[in-house]
């Protein structure tokens, strides 16, 4: 956390604040974490019970989006951040909104482990395990890069939702031949589809907190502007 | 069919390349300004250009020498006996350091605002048409209509319309303020200087005289010294951060205050200074 110098604030309570308020975030990223890992864990074993229980635990991280949304809000009343505390209060301002929206997406995926999924569909649920871990491996190399503010790495790893994508319309083009092949198994795949899409939407967020550590540290907005433009900074 | 700008809502705002302003933006040229109270250098090669009809905000800690750079302008400081300064400061391209410059002309063209109120200790519409009557006029008609612009433009018509004779000693902190600076602009000054102008007011005629600075800029080219960052953020367009004699990092206000260049700009804004 030295890295993003909060310590030498004149005012020790505001280095307490924002120290105070990142380590929610980390808190955060890591219940999200380990919702989307328990809901891949869930799909791939079929284990009902689990699903169940991500599906109860998604409160937990819409109360921590809540709690930091204020603590952000009365830092910026009390304090008038400025330059790299504004653009750090702001980054984890987006952050944690994203972070929310990864948390709906994986009760999504907890959805397919309460869908009855024939044996001879497991093959699918295994191509969307892989894109799964692939995303969570987004993930947690993104909240990684997010608690050191190492900016490099999120350089480096903004290009990994591309991979992603292309693996989504892999697994898309599997899934409809299927579903021409077999009709009757349109309500299961579609479901296993839902997932799919999750998975591919947790990737851009990952994606969009890898742009607020950019901002965060160079000051400079990469969103919407091309890879190359990313990867060049 | 509905054409869409490619300009994005952050180019809405026409950045000024400050160091490259033409003869015309240019309100106040500084170039190589030094200046030693006695063996202790106050400011150090100063270079920058002030452009018209904007606010410039100089900020910095205490002793970082913005105040002095301010009295620079309408060389208030030749009233000390042991500044020495070098440098040129040009006002449509005039150096107010030569010789042969009247300076009771020159402070006639850059008014100035201090910290404190100071009403003279007579009527308030004397106080306004006070430039105006040191510099011979005394039609009664010129004089009414010169004050009441003045006070409009001081946002203080309407609160004194109908006192205009009575002690302005009697007006509150801040409407002596606004006073004043109907005071000073009355004359029709081309820039306007104000030093910490609302360091001695409550938070809502701080307002109120931010709210003003943000008029006035319309007709003048104003340059405001404030130890408030939030006041620098809000008001002026430009913003020089001072340090020490130095002048660290000038640019517009709002990049400033997001993305400053400058690690000591950066550490001074964010309260890690010292």
């Amino acid at each position: 956390m030295d890295s993003l110098n909060l310590g030498r604030h004149i005012s020790g309570q505001f280095n307490e604040d924002l120290e105070r308020v990142l380590n929610q975030v980390m808190h955060m990223g890591g219940l999200v974490e380990k919702q989307l890992s328990d809901a891949l864990t869930a799909v791939s074993d079929g284990d009902k019970e689990l699903a169940k229980k991500v599906h109860q635990n998604d409160y937990k991280i819409n109360d921590m989006e809540v709690s930091i949304d204020d603590e952000c809000t009365r830092i910026i009343a009390k304090r008038q951040p400025a330059a790299g505390d504004l653009r750090l209060v702001i980054a984890i301002i987006k952050t944690i909104a994203d972070l929310e929206r990864i948390g709906d997406e994986v009760e999504k995926i907890a959805q397919v482990a309460l869908t009855s999924v024939k044996k001879e569909q497991k093959d699918l649920l295994h191509n969307l395990d892989n894109l799964g871990r692939r995303v969570l491996e987004f993930l947690q190399v993104t909240l990684d890069a997010f608690t050191r503010m190492d900016v490099e790495s999120a350089i480096k790893y903004h290009k990994n939702d591309e991979k992603i994508d292309r693996e989504y319309e892999a697994l898309m083009r599997q899934l409809m031949t299927y579903m021409m092949e077999e009709p009757r198994t349109i309500p299961q795949i579609m479901s296993v589809i839902w997932s799919a899409r999750a998975l591919e939407r947790i990737g851009d967020r990952c994606q969009n907190i890898c742009e607020y550590i950019i901002y965060f540290v160079k000051g400079k907005n990469v969103r919407h502007i091309t890879m190359e433009d990313v990867q060049a900074l | 069919m509905i054409s869409v700008s490619p300009k994005t809502f952050a180019d809405s705002k026409i950045k000024l390349d400050l160091e490259n302003l033409s003869a015309e933006q240019k309100a106040l040229d500084i170039k190589n300004l030094n200046l030693h109270y006695g063996d202790k250098q106050a400011l150090q090669n100063i270079t920058m250009s002030i452009p018209k009809g904007q606010v410039t905000a100089f900020i910095g800690p205490s002793g970082c020498g913005k105040s002095t750079l301010l009295r620079c302008i309408n060389r208030m400081n030749d009233l000390v006996d042991i500044c020495k300064i070098t440098g040129e400061i040009n006002l449509h391209g005039e150096n107010i350091y030569q010789k042969h410059v009247d300076v009771a002309a020159l402070r006639r063209k850059v008014g100035m605002v201090f910290q404190r109120p100071n009403p003279f200790p007579k009527s308030i519409y004397e106080n306004v048409v006070y430039g105006l009557r040191i510099g011979g006029e005394n039609n009664r008609r010129v004089l009414d209509e010169a004050a009441e612009t003045a006070l409009r433009s001081a946002a203080l018509w309407k609160e004194v319309k109908d006192r205009l004779h009575e002690s302005a000693l009697g007006l509150s902190g801040g409407q002596q303020q606004r006073l004043v600076i109907a005071r000073a602009i009355a004359i029709q000054p081309e820039v306007l200087l104000l030093d910490e102008p609302t360091s001695a007011l409550d938070p809502i005629s701080t307002l109120t005289i931010e709210e003003l600075i943000n008029d006035l800029k319309k007709q003048f080219t104003v340059v405001i010294v404030t130890h408030n960052m939030q006041q620098a953020a809000r008001v002026s367009d430009q913003t020089a951060f001072m340090y020490m004699g130095d002048l660290i990092e000038y640019s517009d206000t709002n990049t400033l205050f997001t993305t400053p260049l400058k690690k000591k700009t950066e550490d001074y804004i964010t309260g890690r200074y010292g």
